[in-house]
């Protein structure tokens, strides 16, 4: 690779707020595996996945953020009972507003992994990261101008 | 005062020294942008959470006099408590303290050791600005009664009671009936040994009304029930009489129990009162009695034994007939080894190690076993398809229904009233049916025995017990609770009193206060998930050590 190449390719910055008991302990398993995960995803660890409101998710990709991974304990498997039906809700909701604000939906994903899915949560944060490099930056870096 | 905050980094003995360049993450910090009014302390130690390494944290705490403390090692799941027992030890609030997890998110796998280091450096970064936004928050200790209520005096409510009470912890136990002893009371005997039957359901009953520390209150039921773990307050009311009785308890224990739905209700059975056509219940009673006969006192010389009836409509396998219809096909050949019985299955369900076992010998006491596809009635003759075979007709003396197990009567006011949820069946629901099978969603309310869904006398008494493990930890006479801290608070000047908030919490820890016409949260009850702050349209809602502040630092730091 040449370095102009290495200059123009594009290091997407994510963020992934991950429940505790799911996918945090997903993350952990996947690591004491040492499964190889890509850097540009960086974990914020979260009670649940309801925890995750409107406004921390906005302020997210206004302040620059490439894609943004919610994950969860499965359908069924909340810590604390129906918190991951509440995000699913609030996901579906702020997609809509996404694309009012001339964000790609995509660049927000809600993904199930539970405790014992190392490889799974290896898969998803690689496959993320591919989609969101394929994507491009944010196009909206920055607060917008109501 | 100047802020200063310790960093360390764990070595991990290899696992964080040869995957993050340690030295470089040392460098970096003290130059860190955005830190002028701010002292930090960075440093490196072998082990972390060995006892040298504890010690010399908390000195290093104490020395310092660190005014927030940040740990580059393991996952929090690893060590937090190591590092919050350390924090409290030094006197500093464990709230001002922030672990990073280097090792499984940097080290592990960022395979790249200078990649591994970039990213340890911002996560540091991420930790060292979020604590300055953390706040010192302080553990209550609440006072709690050891006693306890169990509801329903069944072998799962009787287990449960004899299992906790003692000179210390009284049991309260609250039967609907005029009678203890459930279902099973009436068995002649029971599986899998058969053996003495309804002799250990008797011995249970003596046992428990011998206990001076279980209080039976028989014709009773529940009226209400207000608190928290520990901390209940339940009125029991008489259900023949305005008797009610207020009690302190800890916590309570459901063991209603199930009920046998009608056999006639379901298509294809629908039979006359004046049929021989009985459900599986009928007969352990008769059995129990008198001994099974026809109206007329004759003994049948033929009988049909029906599994699984009732199960399509309701959805759901009823988990122990397959067995306990072999033991009814024992009793007819007992009491006359001529009686012909032909059980007919769809699915043979046998998931108890001596199940097998027993299925061989009623097969050995020459039981007719027909596996079909379908079944139906027209008093005691029965039509059938078996498997890979065509509809044949059979006469019988007598039928019998092993119609499916639903919940009993009063199920959904009892969840109503104690703020629990049921499952699709209709049946309490497990706080997680794998990992917390015998708690609830609210804390100190357990459900044990049948009235989790069919299950025999064993798994019920086993459920049982395990509830008592788990009452005797969590509520230790004279013990105190320590209720979570990180909860969330409702901030009254900006609740317009919507109450989305209480509609999604999942512990009936917000009540809504009528006066100020604002919502409120009770967090003795509050588990901190965040549910209701993803909810709050209004922005009254915070969860404490997970403000948005905090997370916003560790965000900003992150995309920097
Ligand atoms: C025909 C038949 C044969 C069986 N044979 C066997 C066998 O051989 N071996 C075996 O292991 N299992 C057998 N079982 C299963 C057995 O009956 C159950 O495992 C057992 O009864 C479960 O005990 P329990 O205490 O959970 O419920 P139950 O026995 O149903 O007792 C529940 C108690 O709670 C009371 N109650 C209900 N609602 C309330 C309320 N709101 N307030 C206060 N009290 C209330 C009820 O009056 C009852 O006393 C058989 C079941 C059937 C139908
Ligand atoms: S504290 Fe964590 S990172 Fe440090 S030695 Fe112990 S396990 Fe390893
Ligand atoms: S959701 Fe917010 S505004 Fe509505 S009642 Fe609850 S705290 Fe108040
Ligand atoms: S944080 Fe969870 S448990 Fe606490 S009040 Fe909110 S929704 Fe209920
Ligand atoms: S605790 Fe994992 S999604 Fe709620």
């Amino acid at each position: 690779m040449t370095e102009k190449q290495q200059e123009r390719e594009f290091t997407p910055k994510i963020v992934g707020f991950l429940c505790n008991w799911c996918t945090y302990a997903a993350a952990d398993l996947a690591g004491s595996t040492k499964l190889e995960i890509s850097p540009t995803l960086t974990v914020i660890r979260v009670m649940c996945s309801s925890r995750v409101d409107h406004n921390l998710l906005l302020t997210t990709f206004f302040e620059g953020a490439d894609g943004i991974l919610i994950a969860g304990c499965h359908p069924g498997d909340c810590h604390y009972g129906k918190g991951n039906y509440y995000a699913r809700r609030r996901y579906a909701v702020l997609k809509k507003v996404m694309e009012g604000l001339g964000l790609e939906p995509e660049r927000l994903q809600l993904s199930w992994v539970s405790a014992s899915e190392g490889n799974r949560y290896a898969d998803v944060v690689n496959a993320f990261s591919e989609k969101i490099k394929a994507l491009g930056p944010n196009p909206i870096n920055g607060r917008p101008d109501f | 005062m100047k802020a200063k905050i310790g960093v360390y980094v764990c070595e991990c003995g290899p696992n964080i020294g040869e995957t993050i360049d340690i030295p470089r993450v040392l460098e970096t910090i003290p130059a860190l942008e955005g830190y002028e009014d701010v002292e930090l302390v960075p440093k490196s130690f072998g082990l972390l959470c060995s006892p040298a390494g504890k010690e010399y944290l908390a000195k290093e705490i104490t020395d310092n006099a660190f005014t927030h403390l940040v740990i580059a090692a393991c996952s929090p799941r690893d060590h937090n408590s190591t590092f919050i027992g350390v924090c409290k030890e030094a006197g500093l609030n464990p709230y001002l303290y922030k672990i990073i997890n280097i090792r499984e998110h940097c080290g592990w796998i960022i395979h790249d050791k200078e990649a591994a280091t970039d990213k340890a450096i911002q996560y540091i970064r991420s930790g060292i600005s979020r604590v300055l936004y953390q706040s010192e928050l302080f553990e209550r200790q609440l006072e709690i009664t050891p006693d306890v209520l169990v509801i329903g005096g069944g072998i799962a409510g009787m287990e449960a009671a004899l299992s906790l009470a003692s000179e210390d912890r009284k049991v309260y136990l609250a039967e609907k009936t005029g009678e203890l002893g459930g279902k099973a009371a009436s068995f002649a005997s029971l599986l899998p040994r058969q053996g003495r039957g309804a002799d250990v359901i008797r011995e249970k009953i003596k046992a428990v009304e011998e206990n001076e520390h279980i209080l039976v209150h028989l014709n009773t039921e529940l009226e209400s029930s207000i608190g928290f773990l520990g901390n209940f307050e339940v009125v029991l009311a008489g259900n023949g009489d305005d008797e009610k009785t207020d009690l302190k308890v800890g916590a309570t224990i459901i063991a209603t129990g199930y009920r046998m739905s009608d056999p006639g209700s379901f298509t294809g059975y629908e039979y006359a009162d004046t049929d021989e056509v009985y459900s599986s219940l009928e007969i352990e009673r008769m059995n129990g009695g008198e001994g099974i006969a026809l109206r007329s006192g004759a003994k049948p010389a033929s009988v049909a034994l029906i599994h699984c009836v009732g199960r399509q409509e309701k959805g759901y396998c009823s988990r122990i007939c397959c067995n306990y219809m072999m033991k009814i096909a024992g009793y007819f050949k007992k009491q006359s080894g001529a009686t012909e019985v032909t059980e007919f299955f769809f699915d043979m369900c046998l998931p108890h190690k001596a199940d097998q076992e027993f299925f061989d010998h009623s097969v050995g006491l020459g039981i007719d076993f027909k596996r079909v596809k379908e079944i139906g009635l027209s008093g005691t003759s029965v039509e059938f398809t078996e498997t890979g075979g065509g509809k044949q007709r059979m006469d019988f003396d007598m039928v019998v229904l092993a119609s499916s197990l639903e919940p009993p009567e009063g199920t959904e006011a009892l969840a109503e009233l104690l703020e629990i949820d049921l499952d699709e069946r209709g049946f309490f629901k497990e706080a997680h049916q794998t990992t917390d099978p015998v708690a609830t969603s609210i804390d100190g309310i357990f459900v044990v025995g049948a009235s989790q869904g069919p299950r025999g006398v064993s798994d019920s008494m086993l459920l049982a017990q395990a509830t008592a493990g788990r009452i005797r930890s969590q509520l230790k006479p004279g013990g105190k609770i320590v209720p979570e801290v990180k909860v969330s608070e409702i901030m009254e000047a900006y609740c317009t009193g919507c109450r989305t908030c209480l509609e999604v919490c999942g512990y009936g820890a917000i009540y809504f206060d009528d006066q100020k016409g604002i919502s409120i949260v009770n967090e003795a009850v509050c588990r901190g998930c965040g549910n209701c702050f993803g909810s709050c349209p209004s922005g009254a809602l915070r969860t404490k050590h997970f403000t948005n502040k905090q997370l916003y630092r560790e965000v900003t730091e992150a995309l920097k």
